[in-house]
């Protein structure tokens, strides 16, 4: 049970320090819906007097709404606030234009940095100041590159050739521009290796102590229950807990969804020898990529990279952001060229093949980005990733002759056991559009699944899944590989993750190998800690 | 040969005027993402109130009389438009546009029913002859006029907030609100500027040696905007500026050497630059300087 100090799910209650005075911003009582429908907030209250206030909470608890209601950004996402209020300084924030809630002080950093990729660094910091003097602009400017020497050097150079993690820096520099009294940030370490991710919470420190208040909504819980002092924990639209963020960090209930600790390794995944195959009799062939180098003109984003992945292995690519992890995946599956070197399975040369061919060889991958139709159920898109294996001609599935009726039959049937295998059985017939985040990473992963691959490629497969999320995940991995025999390639930052399920790691900087071997060997090396992991190895959740 | 100079200066000559058109068809679209059919309206208006005015209140009055009308009546459209269906998808703005287009083109068409309208430009109908090269003084002046227009509008989007902000708009609205920037204001400039250089090529391409003011030349003028501007990209303005050249030149080149081309059919100057339109896009889908529809993997 929770310590008597932490307050739970009492709305009216103030969070710490209770003083009279009233607060800067307060969210009292807060109903969202999406589309007239989807409710994603009930009753949310929630003040900020000053420092930082952390916002944790799984995907979809309404977290990233929350914020929304408090920029003034719900339309143009389908959403609006049905009752209740946000408050700042006395103004109605939720009657506001965006454009005017920036003006009264209050200034959001998007989820995804969303800097602008055309405009060079320099400009990009000027569009975040329009709202201000110019003459205020100058200074704050002069500020800021000092505060991010990287900036003022990149000036420059157009914003989209920065790497994630400078790009999020850059973003969270372009709103301060604006001055604001109190800064909204949306998940700013999603997607960065840990070194970024401390990299952020300097900069978020920083900010507090020249006074701007912070709302810091972060999937890390480890990292923003560090950097704050009080802390909100959102379930299913409602506030759940609250507090001061050092108390909160010691409710079992934070330990075991949020933080991780307490846990064993969250998945009992990895066994000493990798489970052959047992489904199939042939035995599948190695995974072989020698020598791989890829060029972006006169950039290498791989050089001379060689890795086996052994059938039934899972072989993780760990590295800072920009280090060539997803040029690796993006070559193996034949999107980009590579300029030498060769990617060999069984008998082919997977460099040599077109995407479509691969997928043929039996190469699946899921996408970073979701790849996932949004309007379509869960089963059109699993159905979807069947499609190679689907040979009803079009002729014949608009005849409907028997022998497509067969086989639509089966192909339902497969698309239901592997929607078991990754926990969609409920969702099967729900719009992808109206699933949150972490559900749909497991659709992505299913229509992958469809094609009955043998080798599987994952591009960040817990990225934004809050820890509770991410066992559940690594289970679910597990069970494939042991019940399907398949092999895995792991891209991924949660170090936890992947020390829990990999085999092998290799590990890239700059596109080149700078260690490899099983995860307790890679986490000792000197030169991943200096280069990835960082001084105090602080993993994602 | 100097069939071929002549037709080279005439051509770039147009081809700056089909530049203006296509410039402010791109504007529109960059900021708001809205296809402006009645972009050809705007132009005849623009014509045909210096037809109309110039008399009256002499040439130049005439023209900033034209300015100020076809500005006020674009950002009528984009405001009344973007305030009323701000959310609606790009494809039904673009109809709405066209339905504008349909009700301002019939409207100016029955003002000027018989009457033989000219801009009354001081240029008439003079000729420049540089060793044996013949280029009307209206073409000339509109080159002169363009580049600098086109110059200075370069520079404003590069060095002024507001062109910060139009950029910044142009690729992320929702995060350009985030910085307090505000997407109607933008877009209200940018109808604005649509409308104003409506005005300005509307007057060059009605003028000598065009047959002068009629129902049909915001027809003829759209026709000239949506290749330039497709070609080059829809979203980039270097793109309206080449693809307007383009344009001008194949159509310039395309009518002039008809006779060696007849076996091609008559007309052909009418249609060349669709082809070449057609051409771009089998080889770059996005016109020569669109945005390519990149998605990260």
């Amino acid at each position: 049970m929770a310590p008597t100090s932490v307050t739970r799910a009492a709305p009216a209650q103030r969070p710490a320090g209770g003083d009279d005075e009233r607060p800067m911003l307060r969210v009292k009582d807060l109903h969202v819906s999406y589309a007239g429908a989807l409710r994603a907030l009930h009753g949310v209250c929630l003040d900020v007097s000053d420092g930082v206030v952390a916002v944790l909470g799984a995907n979809g608890a309404g977290k990233s709404t929350l914020l929304r209601a408090i920029s003034g950004t719900l339309r143009f996402a389908g959403g609006s606030v049905d009752s209740g209020s946000v408050e700042f300084d006395g103004l109605r924030l939720d009657r506001m234009d965006p454009s005017a809630v920036v003006r009264a002080g209050v200034v959001q950093v998007p989820e995804g940095r969303q800097v602008f990729g055309e405009l060079t660094v320099e400009e990009n910091l000027r569009a975040g100041g329009l709202a201000t003097a110019p003459r205020a602009r100058r200074a704050a400017r002069e500020q800021l590159y000092e505060m991010f020497p990287l900036l003022r050097e990149r000036a420059g150079q157009p914003a989209g050739l920065l790497s994630g993690g400078e790009q999020q820096l850059l973003a969270i520099a372009r709103a301060l521009m604006a001055a604001p009294r109190m800064l909204l940030l949306d998940e700013p370490s999603l997607g960065l290796a840990p070194l970024m991710v401390e990299r952020i919470a300097e900069v978020i420190v920083a900010i507090r102590r020249g006074g701007t208040a912070v709302v810091l909504v972060e999937q890390n819980a480890t990292m923003a229950l560090e950097v704050a002092d009080t802390a909100y924990v959102l379930e299913v639209g409602r506030v759940a807990l609250h507090g001061p963020a050092a108390q909160l960090a010691a409710t079992d209930q934070v330990r075991d969804r949020y933080l991780g600790m307490g846990q064993p390794t969250p998945s009992p995944v990895r066994s000493p020898t990798p489970t052959p195959p047992q489904s199939t009799s042939d035995r599948r062939p190695d995974l072989v990529v020698d020598g791989l180098s890829v060029r972006f003109g006169g950039v290498a984003a791989l050089s001379e990279l060689s890795f086996t992945v052994a059938p039934g292995s899972v072989h993780a690519l760990i590295g800072p952001n920009g280090a060539g992890k997803s040029t690796c995946l993006n070559v193996l599956t034949g999107v980009y060229r590579a300029a030498s070197g060769s990617a060999r399975y069984g008998e082919a040369d997977l460099t040599r093949l077109r995407p479509h061919q691969i997928a043929r060889l039996g190469v699946g991958r899921t996408f970073q980005n979701l790849a996932l139709s949004a309007s379509a159920t869960v089963a059109q898109n699993l159905l979807l990733g069947r499609h190679r294996l689907t040979r009803a001609g079009f002729l014949a599935a608009g005849l409907r002759t028997p022998a497509t009726r067969r086989e639509q039959a089966e192909q339902a049937r497969r698309v239901a056991e592997i929607a078991e295998l990754v926990d969609l059985t409920d969702a099967l017939h729900t719009p992808v559009a109206a699933l949150s985040y972490g559900v749909r990473k497991r659709v992505e992963l299913g229509r992958a699944l469809c094609a009955e691959p043998s080798v599987l490629l994952l591009d960040e497969p817990v990225a934004g899944m809050t820890v509770e999320e991410t066992a559940r995940l690594a289970g679910t991995l597990a069970r494939i590989r042991t019940e399907l025999g398949i092999s895995m390639v792991v891209v991924e930052h949660d170090m936890t993750f992947v020390m829990g399920l990999a085999d092998e790691v290799t590990v890239l900087d700059f596109g080149r190998r700078i260690a490899g071997g099983t995860p307790a060997h890679v986490q000792s090396d000197p030169d991943v800690i200096r280069a990835y992991l960082g001084s105090t190895g602080r993993s994602a959740p | 040969m100097t069939h071929f100079f002549d037709l080279l200066m005439n051509g770039v000559s147009l081809g700056c005027i089909d530049a203006l058109i296509a410039l402010g068809f791109v504007v529109v679209f960059k900021a708001t993402r809205v296809v402006n059919f009645a972009y050809g309206s705007l132009l005849l208006l623009g014509a045909y109130v210096v037809g109309r005015y110039h008399d009256r209140l002499g040439f130049a009055g005439a023209v900033l009389l034209a300015l100020g009308v076809t500005a006020a009546v674009a950002v009528l459209i984009g405001v009344v438009l973007l305030r009323r269906v701000r959310l609606a998808d790009p494809g039904t703005l673009a109809i709405l546009t066209l339905g504008v287009d349909i009700v301002l083109a019939t409207e100016l068409t029955r003002r000027i029913g018989t009457d033989l309208l000219t801009t009354g430009d001081p240029w008439g109908a003079g000729v420049i002859a540089l060793g044996g090269v013949h280029l009307p003084q209206t073409r000339a002046v509109a080159a002169l006029v363009a580049v600098t227009l086109v110059v200075g509008f370069l520079a404003v989007l590069r060095f002024t907030d507001w062109g910060i902000a139009l950029r910044a708009c142009a690729e992320r609205p929702s995060t350009a609100t985030l910085m307090g920037i505000r997407l109607s204001r933008v877009a209200a400039g940018t109808w604005i500027l649509a409308g104003s250089l409506a005005a300005v090529a509307g007057l060059f391409f009605t003028a000598f040696p065009s047959p002068g003011i009629s129902g049909t030349v915001g027809q003829a003028a759209l026709g000239a905007a949506v290749p330039a501007a497709v070609l080059g990209g829809l979203d980039s303005t270097t793109g309206a500026l080449v693809g307007g050249l383009a344009v001008g030149l194949t159509a310039t080149f395309a009518a002039g050497y008809q006779e060696q081309l007849a076996f091609l059919g008559r007309g052909l100057g009418g249609v060349a630059a669709y082809v070449v339109m057609l051409l771009v896009l089998l080889v770059r889908p996005s016109g020569l300087f669109g945005k390519r529809e990149a998605t990260r993997v």
